[in-house]
């Protein structure tokens, strides 16, 4: 009997518990539709809200290598130096970078008088720090600075200047020091034993133009402006990366003005018309492309064929909807590298070459199977694309549609891959050494399987090569050569599309750029 | 009775080691793992292995698989392999959320049931029934993602009558704003829950309404409105009470599809990301959580049945 009425109380009680949270639930049918909400175009309000797709994988410097995390850490903490689209160095917190005669140093001195933003100065003991942190492999992100099996060393000159000794003459060693390794401040973190983790504690002292103040996982992370940044104060006092994932709700705030801010694909543009929007479209020096995989397609005529068969401006023109988003890419380096060259085989469609080319390898009646990112409609468009124009040529083509994870990891199977050919993209940056993560046999993204001797060649030649027109030449070389072997069909570099509030200006001078969206989001302006 | 509940409970230990063991399983035969959704091209091989020794994925399957049931029986939910956060502390954050949302949802999903429900019921075959049969099958076969953006469409955008995305407008935490961010999910919720309930109180309204005691009452002459009130709503109602069980799994999955349309903080965002990722703990976690709902909720169903119904017995008599 006890049990019966304590469980009619349990069930009472949870009605009232239940009829308690449901009475917000109907007050809210009267909402204040005069509550303010911020007008399309409409007046300042001190806040720049820009979406972002998810939470950062990792807010900590020494090992942050994803999107959003190198963006909430662009915007924290700064570098030495910039690499700029067009390959020159842009200093930073550096005031001058001089590579040493021999090119086994590179020294750098510091501008005077950067503090960090709880007011203590940034000095050479931080730099050191933050390298040799970065430099120890197990914190997860220490590949630019090694060269073969042996780190690039920081070493202390005086409060303002480091020295860093090579083990031996890289090419590509200035780069990779400049490249994403933002300073983090020694007499905050010195305690730290552990800096595999993803996020330092505190994670709020930077050197950037904002500080971060709150971060609500799943929600928003919430900045406001360092007053003590070097490059000026930020324009607008605070700045808030807010988390949504699905683009269609995206794009509604942003016609309403809940948000200012959103990467859009190309589709979503037509619908944003009419709102107070503008569009930045900028290359990011991604290359999307079509891999082979090379031990699945071993003779060099068919992987030729297959290329000889496919028309690049049908399938870009067809993903990206318009000319302004795209560029076609040739070679392995996106087009806007200075490295890239557009003298090589760039496999102009001819569908009767492709047939003799099939039947030189007696591979006439070719089945290939093709994998892909499913749910990314611009590679979805692009198979369907390939399966139709491979048609043309006789060579018949099935889809497996897959998440991208899923697509690398069969691909890595080699010969007893379920996929021949998959559709994949990178941003690798200015550098062309870094490429040889993709080309070099064995390398550790080398997805198509590939190794030639003479690529290799290329690689070792064009790192340890100092002079600049003499790289170049060794690179275009590389280039042909990959573009001969056939492994890899080079589709576009697909722009990507900043859509603005027209109430925010400066977007130009906060320069858009790969990954980090904007080099410096202090530069934007509410008009 | 204290026996039976005694014995069910039981039963929840090795129905939720199957579970568990079966998701993990599954988990491991997906075609790549939690590194490979977070690895990018510039990482060299030594990095990759590097990352996937600190997570613990170079060890076999079952050796996996045990260290997490042992924490688990320690009561500790492990961390996220993708942000290294405590899957409890997140968990602990984002379940308040949702139950916010499906609360107020369900429960409104459910008196519009019962109310449309009866109406429909007592005027089976009229013209009113069959608008309340047919506007219920359309809600049931309307997708609720699909639903939601047109209710984005029309009041978020085209009328901007309420703010589109999350539960609070940034650095503001009044009721105010919590209720407006509220009202477009709260009714994508309340449509998506509402039809299925609608359906059960009309049915067995219909089926109450045949039965001889309706024959009976009309025989000593009770008027329809009498009969309706004093014995069919009774019996229609009393069944209903069992949903409150039934329905427990959706304080925590409930609105999984809503909320990330909405970007509202809840488990629905942190589940999908998670699995999108095949982060195992945390997909582990939710699944554990919701399934130990589901046996718990059809646990308290029966024994709500028992309790509004003694004619009901819960044990095969010991004759």
């Amino acid at each position: 009997m006890s049990l019966r009425t304590t469980a009619l109380v349990v069930a009472a009680s949870a009605l009232v518990l239940a009829g308690c949270a449901a009475a917000p639930g109907a007050t809210s049918q009267a909402p204040d539709p005069t509550s303010s909400q911020t007008a399309p175009g409409g007046a300042a309000t001190g806040t720049f809200t820009y979406v972002i797709a998810s939470d950062p994988t990792s807010l900590n410097p020494i090992n942050t290598s994803d999107r959003w995390g190198l963006t909430t850490t662009n915007i924290v903490y700064s570098p030495l130096a910039r690499v700029e689209a067009d390959g020159t160095v842009v200093n930073e917190l550096a005031e001058s970078i001089e590579p040493a005669e021999d090119g086994l140093s590179v020294t750098v001195k510091l501008k005077e008088g950067i503090v960090w933003s709880d007011g203590e100065p940034l000095t050479a003991d931080d730099v050191v720090f933050t390298y040799t942190n970065k430099a120890v492999k197990e914190n997860g992100n220490a590949d630019l600075l090694w060269i073969g099996d042996k780190p690039i060393q920081a070493v202390k000159v005086d409060d303002l200047t480091v020295r860093f000794e090579l083990p031996s003459f890289s090419a590509a060693a200035l780069s990779n020091i400049a490249t994403e390794t933002y300073i983090i401040p020694e007499h905050v973190y010195s305690g730290v034993t552990d800096f595999s983790v993803a996020e330092l504690d505190p994670i709020a002292v930077g050197s950037g133009p904002y500080k971060l103040v709150e971060y609500k996982r799943g929600e928003y992370l919430r900045f406001e402006a360092n007053e003590s940044f070097y490059g000026g104060k930020p324009a607008i006092a605070n700045l808030t990366l807010q988390i949504v994932a699905n683009a269609d709700t995206v794009k509604a705030a942003l016609q309403t003005g809940e948000v200012d801010a959103s990467f859009v694909t190309p589709a979503q543009i037509a619908d944003l018309t009419g709102s107070p929007i503008d569009v930045h479209a900028y290359p990011e020096g991604r290359v999307a492309y079509l891999g082979v995989v090379a031990p699945k397609v071993k003779d060099v005529k068919a992987r030729q064929a297959i290329f000889f068969a496919l028309n690049r401006d049908d399938l870009n023109k067809a993903a990206y909807l318009s000319e302004e988003y795209f560029q076609n890419a040739y070679s392995i380096l996106p087009p806007s590298n200075p490295f890239a060259t557009t003298e090589l085989e760039s496999y102009a469609q001819d569908v009767e070459k492709s047939k003799q080319l099939l039947t030189e390898a007696g591979a006439a009646g070719l089945k290939l199977t093709l994998g892909y990112a499913g749910a990314d409609p611009a590679q979805t468009v692009q198979a369907t694309l390939i399966q139709q124009q491979l048609a043309a040529a006789g060579i018949t083509v099935e889809l497996a549609g897959v998440e991208p994870g899923a697509v690398y990891s069969e691909i890595e199977k080699g010969a007893d891959s379920a996929y021949d050919l998959f559709l994949g993209g990178y941003i690798m940056g200015i550098e062309p050494d870094a490429y040889s993560l993709l080309f070099r046999t064995g390398a550790s993204a080398n997805y198509f399987g590939y190794g030639n001797p003479a690529t290799d060649a290329l690689f070792d030649k064009g790192i340890t090569t100092a002079d600049l027109a003499e790289r170049k030449a060794i690179y275009a070389d590389l280039q042909r050569q990959i573009a001969d072997d056939a492994v890899f069909f080079p589709i576009a570099d697909n722009l990507k599309i900043l859509a603005v509030n027209q109430r925010i200006g400066g977007v130009e001078d906060a320069k858009p750029a790969p990954i980090y969206t904007l080099e410096n989001f202090g530069k934007l302006t509410e008009k | 009775m204290a026996l039976y509940i005694g014995r069910r409970l039981l039963q929840v230990i090795p129905m939720l080691l199957l579970i568990s063991l079966v998701v993990f399983l599954m988990i491991q035969a997906a075609p790549y793992d939690v590194v490979d959704s977070i690895t990018t091209p510039n990482m060299s091989a030594e990095t990759i292995e590097i990352i996937r020794q600190r997570y613990g994925l170079d060890d076999p399957v079952l050796v996996q698989y045990f260290r997490w049931l042992g924490n688990v029986l320690q009561g500790d939910l492990g961390y996220s392999l993708v942000s290294q956060y405590s899957i409890s502390a997140d968990l602990a954050a984002k379940i308040p959320n949702t139950v916010i949302l499906v609360v107020p949802a369900y429960l409104t999903a459910l008196a519009l049931a019962i109310g449309l429900g009866l109406w429909a019921g007592a005027n089976h075959g009229r013209r009113i029934d069959r608008f309340i049969d047919g506007a219920s099958a359309i809600g049931l076969a309307t997708p609720p993602f699909w639903f939601a953006l047109l209710v984005i469409y029309l009041f978020g955008y085209y009328l901007n009558w309420f703010p589109i995305i999350g539960m609070h407008t940034v650095g503001q935490d009044d009721l105010i704003d919590l209720l407006r961010h509220f009202v477009m999910p709260y009714l994508v919720l309340t449509v998506a829950f509402a039809p299925e309930l609608l359906r059960y109180v009309r049915s067995s309204t219909v089926s109450q309404l045949r039965e001889d005691y309706v024959l009976v009452q009309r025989a000593f002459g009770a008027s329809r409105a009498e009969i309706f009130r004093n014995h069919v709503s009774r019996n229609v109602l009393l069944p209903i009470v069992t949903q409150i069980g039934v329905a427990l799994p959706l304080l925590v999955t409930g609105a999984i599809i809503t909320e990330t349309i909405f970007g509202w903080p809840g488990v629905g965002p942190y589940f999908l990301t998670a699995t999108k990722s095949l982060d195992y703990p945390v997909i582990l976690a939710i699944l554990l959580l919701s399934a130990t709902l589901v046996i718990v909720g059809n646990l308290i169903a029966d024994i709500l049945y028992v309790l509004v119904d003694p004619r009901v017995r819960l044990e095969r008599s010991r004759s």
